[in-house]
C-alpha cells in the first residue's frame, strides 16, 4: 500500500507570502523520489504514498495555516486531463472558488488554534403577532 | 475514522478532514483507480457499463444515468463512511458535483446509514469560516 503512487495537489491560500516556486524548490531539496509540478495554485507532487505524505508533511511546516492539499485522481500530465494535450479540466472552476475562500478557512484555523470563541450567528426569529396584525393593520388603511 | 465529505471533491474540507487526523473519504480516490487501472480503457472518464449496474443498488433503474453513474462511484464511499461533513449551498453547484438530485440522494443515503452527521453552510466571511471550521474541529476530535 505504502508503494502505492499518489497525486497530491498543494494548494497556498492567497494571503500566504509563499510562492508556488519556493514550494517547488524545497520538495526539490528532501531529495525524495518525486515528480513535481509548479502551477499558479501552489504545485503537484507524485509519488510512493510514503513519499508524497513525507514530503507534504515537510511543506506544511512552511506556512501551516496557508497551506492546504488534497489528492488528484489524474496523475501528472495525463493526456486526458492536461490542457498540453488540449485535455479538458472541469474541476477548476471549483478549485479556483476554494482557493479564493482559503484565506477565510486560514482565519478560521487561526482562531481555532487561539481557542477564540465563536460567535452564534443570528437566527431568524419569528414575527411577534402585535406587529403582524399592526402590518395589516397598515395595508388595511 | 472514514469521514465522507460532501462536495466529494472539495479541497477545503479534505484539507480539514486530514489536518484533524481522520481519512477522507473523497471521489478523487475513486476516480484514481479508474483512470489508473490499466484493464479499463475507456477514455477519458473510464465508466463502464459495470459501474452503471452499481449504481443500481443505490438509485432505482427510472432514476437519471447521470444520477447513478455518480452514485456508482460515490456510493461504495457512502458505504464505508463511519461520520460524514455535509457542506450547504457551496457556491460551485456546477461540474462534477452540480447535480442537485444526487446531491440529495447522497443525503438521504447518509441518513440512512445513522452516522454521525454535521451539516455546516459554505462560509461567506469571516465569522462565517470561523464558525465553520470550529463545528468541523469540534465534530472530527469527538468521533472516537
Amino acid at each position: 500500500m505504502e508503494n502505492e503512487s499518489e497525486t497530491r495537489m498543494i494548494v497556498i491560500a492567497p494571503t500566504s507570502d509563499i510562492t508556488p516556486d519556493r514550494v517547488v524548490r524545497f520538495i526539490h531539496s528532501l531529495g525524495r523520489q518525486l515528480t513535481i509540478k509548479e502551477t499558479c495554485y501552489g504545485a503537484m507532487i507524485e509519488g510512493s504514498k510514503k513519499d508524497v505524505r513525507e514530503a507534504l508533511s515537510e511543506v506544511r511546516k512552511l506556512d501551516p495555516n496557508r497551506i492546504f492539499s488534497k489528492i488528484r485522481g489524474y496523475p501528472i500530465g495525463d493526456t486526458r486531463r492536461c490542457r498540453a494535450h488540449h485535455g479538458s479540466r472541469p474541476g477548476f472552476t471549483q478549485l479556483e472558488k476554494e482557493w479564493k475562500d482559503l484565506s477565510l478557512v486560514e482565519k478560521g484555523l487561526s482562531a481555532a488554534e487561539r481557542g477564540e470563541k465563536v460567535k452564534e450567528p443570528k437566527r431568524k426569529e419569528k414575527i411577534p403577532v402585535k406587529k403582524l396584525r399592526d402590518i395589516i393593520e397598515e395595508v388595511k388603511e | 475514522m472514514k469521514v465522507f465529505i460532501v462536495p466529494p471533491n472539495s479541497l477545503i474540507l479534505y484539507d480539514l478532514v486530514e489536518r484533524f487526523g481522520h481519512e477522507p473519504l473523497s471521489v478523487m480516490k475513486a476516480i484514481r483507480e479508474r483512470v489508473t487501472d490499466l484493464e479499463i480503457d475507456s477514455p477519458p472518464l473510464n465508466v463502464t457499463p459495470e459501474d452503471v449496474k452499481k449504481g443500481l443498488k443505490y438509485a432505482g433503474v427510472e432514476v437519471p444515468s447521470g444520477i447513478r453513474g455518480r452514485l456508482a462511484l460515490w456510493g461504495p464511499l457512502i458505504d464505508q463512511a463511519e461520520a460524514a461533513i455535509v457542506m450547504e449551498d457551496p457556491p460551485y453547484s456546477f461540474g462534477c458535483v452540480g447535480c442537485y438530485r444526487t446531491n440529495e440522494m447522497v443525503k438521504y443515503l447518509l441518513r440512512k446509514k445513522r452516522i454521525p452527521i454535521l451539516e455546516v453552510p459554505y462560509p461567506e466571511d469571516e465569522e462565517g469560516a470561523k464558525r465553520m471550521v470550529s463545528e468541523i474541529k469540534e465534530f472530527l476530535e469527538g468521533l472516537k
